[in-house]
């Protein structure tokens, strides 16, 4: 390695032996895993391999009993909360599409908008022209500019999941995960949303958790798979899907 | 409690038919000394009260329980004399005159008109010789009752002229129970005799070994009076007392404790199921509780009116009657209300609320706004002592009753084929359906289940609390609170939530008194639930959240 | 900055609601005290009183509503903050009676004489004065409500469990000042007022300026709400009332939002206590009867909640319906207030202001959807326009 990658961090997001358990059942057993800065990564494993719980870790909806996590190599994550970790860069996408369902699509970017969250800062802001460009631009990115105005509660599911990715884009963060973008979404959805997902990782690292092994085909990128909480297998789709554990585990012979 | 009152009154009323009945036994009860009574009654026309008592010390003497009424009439001044002849008689206003009976066998003598008889004069002071001269009387009383009421008499109000009667009475007595008391009742009386300083210690002792809060009362009491070379047995007595009794106080908080804990779980049990298990927030539970309490008031008037020598059985009658009716008044909340605002907890709380002042009003209506009078069964009456604490009947019956329905409940989630429907139910509902089970009818069928326990814990609480339309209000948000403490979803959460916030309860009382107490418990669970948010027994995991 | 927001408030019906309010506030103490008694025109104090006392009412279910119908908080405990704002004013009448009281001790009130108090306890310092007492007003339930939110909202209590302990926190006043020795009259509460700022609480004039004082400080309780609800916060408040977890994962420290809220809610619930003290003459534990914060839920829910006209008209409504009824058919009272809670829940969820305005927004989108059907011939539209239906 030469001098540059000395002085340029090493890794964005840092798990290691990280162990969770809920009433004895283990949920994370030992999990190491690490996510370079710019990386698409996908996940895949069975229900119960503990995908979800290792999101809750790294949002900080869950502690760990054991085991450590680094943001962008010095930041420990599990001292910090939900907030903490949003206001880092650390952007999350739910498996069930969350938006505010009573807001227009325009108000929920507006509050997703990487701007002051304090609540002075909230009761006093005006919406400024530059604040006004950017909203718009997310728009034109999930391609709702024509919906802006209407209330989230009557967008279809597939428009939902966009909405959701939109505001995280508003968020600016520099990790994005995402949990299962594409369940309940129609092919045509599906291939948009692998286009749209790679076009996000072009300036961000994401990581995307996905049961669809078609669409993490079509992603084309480094695939991690778990099982009982720890990792199973790592490289390629190619590689992984024809390791033999992992066909036991998971695809099924 | 308004159970008090009629259970003072049923063991006043049972004392005086004790004595009725050793004197219409008189035969064994013959005169140890061997004195006509008669003459000394007579002499009562002519006496001052300092004689007056000296004659009534006589009478005590003679061991004659026959002397009991007239000695009883003597004390509400219904005693006389004919004016003729100085002969003294019991008299009974009969009209203008008098009915005259003799004092010693009770036979009638006649009428005498008002002004042929003169009152004898009573005070205060003499009553209490009288007292305490009925108390040796029935000493040798054939029923062991009647001795061991006679015994405690003496011991509530002692008296040196006892002292005879009453070691007459120890030498003959059989029953060890009847004899510990009235050695206890010697050595009181001792005290104030004038007996030798070496007896008076010894009664010390006696006293100090019987212990309890009227030991220290008693040594208290007569230290004053005593020789001052026994001041420092009485305080080493008194010391040792209190030393003993701080156990049994201890002891008997915690049994208060588990008392109100037993309260609690009652009227909590069934908002287990409907909240800790359902997830509905039934702000109707306390009604049905009350409504509960109002079918056992009903089965009691009915008994009353139809069947009076059922009246013991009354309570175990109403169970089924309060479990039916409020069951299946939870049935139609579940079925007209509930079951449309499933998933929408708030809503429920809002709703139920409106049916609990439904329910509130509809009895105020029905039966009035007033407490109603329900009766303990005899069973339910009285207490007994347990070293230095005292157990009530009704209390021990509660906390066994709550216990029993705990055990029932939890038998028929984990054993019964419904409550295996139950629980797949509410675990995940859409499984259980496609399994065949028919979800509505098991939600509509807990429902009632919870609120028909909540009806049986009313009948049980109407034996402790005032029965009136507000009954379920006062209960309703102990019960929340001991669910949520417990821990929702965790019937041994609330078992354990129900007892801890009883003795909690309990133990804060003394030193700060019963309205701080409680202020402190609902503070203290206020905090609680910021740490632990999900209660003592918390299920932890994703199932929580979904 | 601060122009923005307040500007922001000002949308068309606030504006209505506020003109209605205050031309009330002024027309009816005129009615009451410019025309003579036997006029048709003329409204009796008691009628005003009354009015007044509702009008009270309403600023407690607005401040209400801002917890939950916005935020999603069930408050259950809200007539405690009532309570303190009430006793805070009460406090002042008490002190400004002086040596007239049944005692004629200057300094102590009546029932502190009864019950051996030798001097003013310490709390009841500075209460002589309007300034400290009014500041008291909101103070006191801020303060209450910033202690309660800092600790339940921390640790994530909500939905259910919050309602519940909102009433525990209720009930344990309620026992607490039921206490004598709690310094506030215990069961008899603080009443046999006099005057306030010299002028007689009797007087047909001192009611005429307190009702509009009760329109007046309505009237801007709902321009702030409004401001509140209107501005980004607003939208933040809704959101963590409908999907708590997006908003914080989107960076929002949701803890402080709800604090926020509650404490401003808590102050606007003072002011009203305060306000309906002087007008019925009484305040006492009652007030923080479990079964007195629900009501407030059920007006609040009657009128719509998430609306801020809505528990307005609601309180009102259920108070005028209360006042007849007790008068005329007191048996028939709690069923009908029962029935209530079981019918709008049911039936009204949204409340009669928030079913009015769904059908308007449900025509507005009908008539949208039309016209893109002429235009583009959006499909989705028209499917949006059905689901609005």
């Amino acid at each position: 390695m030469n001098t540059i990658s000395e002085t340029r961090q090493k890794s964005l997001l840092y798990l290691e032996n990280v162990s969770v358990s809920f009433d004895g059942f283990k949920a994370l057993n030992s999990l190491s895993f690490v996510v370079e800065p710019g990386e698409l990564r996908a996940i895949i494993g069975p229900n119960g391999a503990g995908k979800t719980t290792m999101m809750d870790i790294i949002t900080g909806k869950t502690r760990p009993d054991t085991g450590t996590v680094l943001f962008e190599d010095a930041i420990d994550l599990t001292k910090k909360d939900e907030a903490d970790i949003a206001q880092l860069g650390i952007g999350r996408k739910f498996q069930k599409p969350t938006v505010f369902e009573s807001h227009t699509v325009w108000d929920n970017l507006e509050l997703a908008l990487n701007r002051s969250r304090g609540v002075f800062a909230t009761l006093f802001y005006t919406l400024s022209p530059e604040d006004k460009a950017r909203i718009e631009e997310i728009l034109e990115t999930i391609r709702m500019t024509h919906r802006k105005n209407e209330y989230a509660a009557n967008l279809s599911h597939g428009q939902k999941q966009w909405l959701e990715i939109g505001m995280l884009l508003a968020q600016e963060p520099k990790l994005l995960l995402v949990d299962e973008p594409v369940a309940g979404m129609t092919d045509a959805e599906t291939a948009e949303t692998a286009v749209l997902l790679k076009e996000i990782a072009k300036t961000r690292s994401v990581v995307v958790v996905e049961h669809d092994m078609g669409f993490i085909r079509e992603l084309g990128v480094k695939v991690t798979c778990l099982a009982e909480g720890s990792v199973l297998a790592e490289g390629s789709i190619d590689f992984v899907s024809n390791d033999p554990k992992v066909i036991e585990n998971y695809l099924g012979r | 409690m308004t159970s008090k009152v009629p259970f003072r009154v049923l063991q006043s009323l049972g004392l005086l038919l004790c004595l009725m009945f050793s004197f219409a036994a008189p035969s064994h009860a013959q005169s140890s000394v061997g004195t006509d009574p008669k003459p000394l009654f007579d002499q009562l026309a002519k006496a001052d009260f300092a004689e007056a008592e000296k004659l009534i010390g006589q009478l005590a003497a003679t061991g004659d329980a026959r002397l009991v009424p007239a000695l009883n009439a003597f004390s509400e001044g219904d005693l006389y004399f004919r004016k003729s002849d100085s002969l003294v008689f019991i008299g009974k206003v009969a009209g203008s005159s008098y009915e005259l009976t003799d004092p010693v066998t009770g036979a009638s003598a006649g009428q005498a008109a008002k002004n042929a008889v003169t009152k004898i004069k009573i005070n205060n002071s003499l009553r209490r010789v009288i007292r305490s001269a009925m108390g040796g009387l029935t000493l040798m009383s054939p029923d062991r009752g009647v001795r061991l009421q006679a015994a405690d008499a003496v011991l509530r109000s002692p008296s040196a002229e006892n002292l005879e009667l009453l070691e007459t009475a120890i030498s003959k007595e059989t029953d060890g129970e009847v004899k510990a008391r009235m050695v206890e009742a010697r050595a009181v009386s001792l005290l104030s005799s004038d007996r030798s300083i070496d007896e008076k210690r010894a009664a010390i002792q006696t006293i100090k070994n019987y212990g309890g809060r009227n030991a220290i009362g008693i040594l208290m009491g007569a230290s004053a009076s005593l020789d001052p070379s026994l001041k420092g047995d009485v305080d080493a007595a008194i010391a040792s007392i209190e030393s003993g009794q701080r156990l049994w106080d201890v002891g008997q908080n915690v049994w208060y404790g588990v008392s109100l804990g037993s309260v609690l779980l009652l009227a909590a049990i069934g908002l287990a199921i409907t909240f800790g298990v359902m997830g509905i927030i039934n702000m109707a539970h306390g009604e049905m509780v009350m409504l509960g309490a109002y079918s056992t008031f009903v089965v009691q008037q009915v008994i009353r009116d139809h069947a009076p020598g059922l009246f013991d059985w009354s309570l175990a009658i109403a169970l089924p009657v309060a479990f039916l009716v409020t069951g299946a008044v939870g049935l139609v909340i579940e079925r007209g209300v509930i079951r449309f605002l499933y998933g929408r907890p708030l809503e429920t709380l809002l709703a139920t609320w409106g049916v609990s002042l439904i329910l509130q009003q509809t009895i105020r209506s029905l039966f009035g706004p007033t407490n109603q009078e329900v009766g303990n069964p005899s069973w339910m009456s009285g207490s007994f002592p347990v070293g230095g604490m005292t157990i009530t009947w009704n209390r021990m019956w509660i906390i066994a009753f709550s216990l029993s329905i705990f055990v029932a409940l939890l038998v028929v989630m984990k054993k019964s084929s419904f409550g295996l429907n139950m629980r797949a139910v509410t675990q995940n509902r859409r499984m259980a359906s496609s399994m065949g089970i028919r979800t509505p009818w098991v939600d509509a069928f807990t429902f009632a289940l919870g609120s028909g326990i909540a009806g049986i814990a009313g009948v049980a609480l109407s034996q402790i609390d005032n029965v009136s339309p507000n009954l379920g209000q006062s209960y309703i948000i102990d019960s929340f609170m001991v669910v949520v403490f417990g821990g929702v979803g965790n019937l041994w959460g609330t078992l354990v939530g129900a007892l801890s916030l009883g003795v909690l309860n309990k133990f804060l009382e003394p030193s700060v008194g019963a309205v701080l107490g409680k202020i402190l418990v609902l503070v203290l669970i206020i905090l609680f639930i910021q740490k632990r948010p999900r209660g003592l027994f918390a299920l932890k995991g994703r199932a929580v959240e979904a | 900055m601060i122009s923005g927001f307040v500007f922001r408030a000002l949308e068309g019906r606030i504006v209505a609601a506020v003109g209605i309010l205050l031309g009330i506030g002024i027309l009816v103490p005129a009615l009451n005290l410019l025309t003579p008694p036997d006029s048709a025109l003329h409204i009796p104090t008691y009628a005003m009183s009354l009015f007044g006392k509702y009008l009270c009412y309403a600023l407690l279910a607005l401040a209400l509503d801002l917890v939950w119908g916005y935020c999603g908080i069930l408050s259950l405990g809200h007539g405690a903050f009532f309570a303190l704002g009430g006793y805070a004013m009460g406090m002042y009448l008490m002190r400004q009676i002086g040596p007239r009281g049944v005692y004629g001790n200057p300094i102590l009130p009546d029932f502190m004489v009864f019950l051996n108090y030798k001097e003013l306890p310490w709390f009841w310092h500075g209460f002589d004065w309007f300034v400290f007492a009014m500041a008291m007003v909101i103070v006191v339930p801020g303060l209450l409500a910033f202690i309660f939110g800092w600790f339940a909202f921390r640790s994530r209590v909500n939905g259910v469990y919050l309602s519940i302990i909102t009433q525990a926190m209720t009930y344990a006043l309620l026992l607490a000042f039921f206490r004598n020795d709690m310094g506030f009259g215990g069961n008899n509460g603080l009443t046999d007022f006099k005057d306030i700022l010299g002028f007689s609480v009797q007087a047909d004039g001192t009611r005429a300026v307190l009702f509009f004082m009760s329109a007046l400080m309505l009237s801007l309780c709902l321009i702030l709400a409004s401001a509140i609800v209107r501005s980004k916060f607003g939208k933040v408040l809704v959101g963590v009332r409908d999907a708590e977890s997006r908003v914080r994962f989107l960076g929002f420290r949701v803890e402080n939002i709800k604090l926020f809220t509650f404490v401003v809610s808590a102050m606007m619930a003072g002011i009203a206590g305060a306000l309906f003290v002087p007008q019925v003459g009484i305040i006492n534990p009652g007030e923080f009867a479990p079964a007195n914060s629900i009501e407030v839920v059920v007006w609040t829910a009657v009128g719509g909640r998430g609306t801020l006209i809505g528990p307005i008209i609601g309180a009102i409504l259920v108070n005028g319906g209360k006042s007849f009824f007790t008068g005329a058919f007191p048996e028939i009272w709690l069923f009908a207030l029962g029935g209530l809670f079981i019918a709008v829940t049911l039936f009204l969820p949204k409340g009669i202001v928030g079913t009015i305005q769904h059908g308007f927004k449900a025509r507005k989108a009908l008539k949208a959807a039309a016209d893109a059907e002429k235009g583009r011939g959006d499909a989705a539209a028209v499917a949006q326009a059905q689901a609005a239906e």
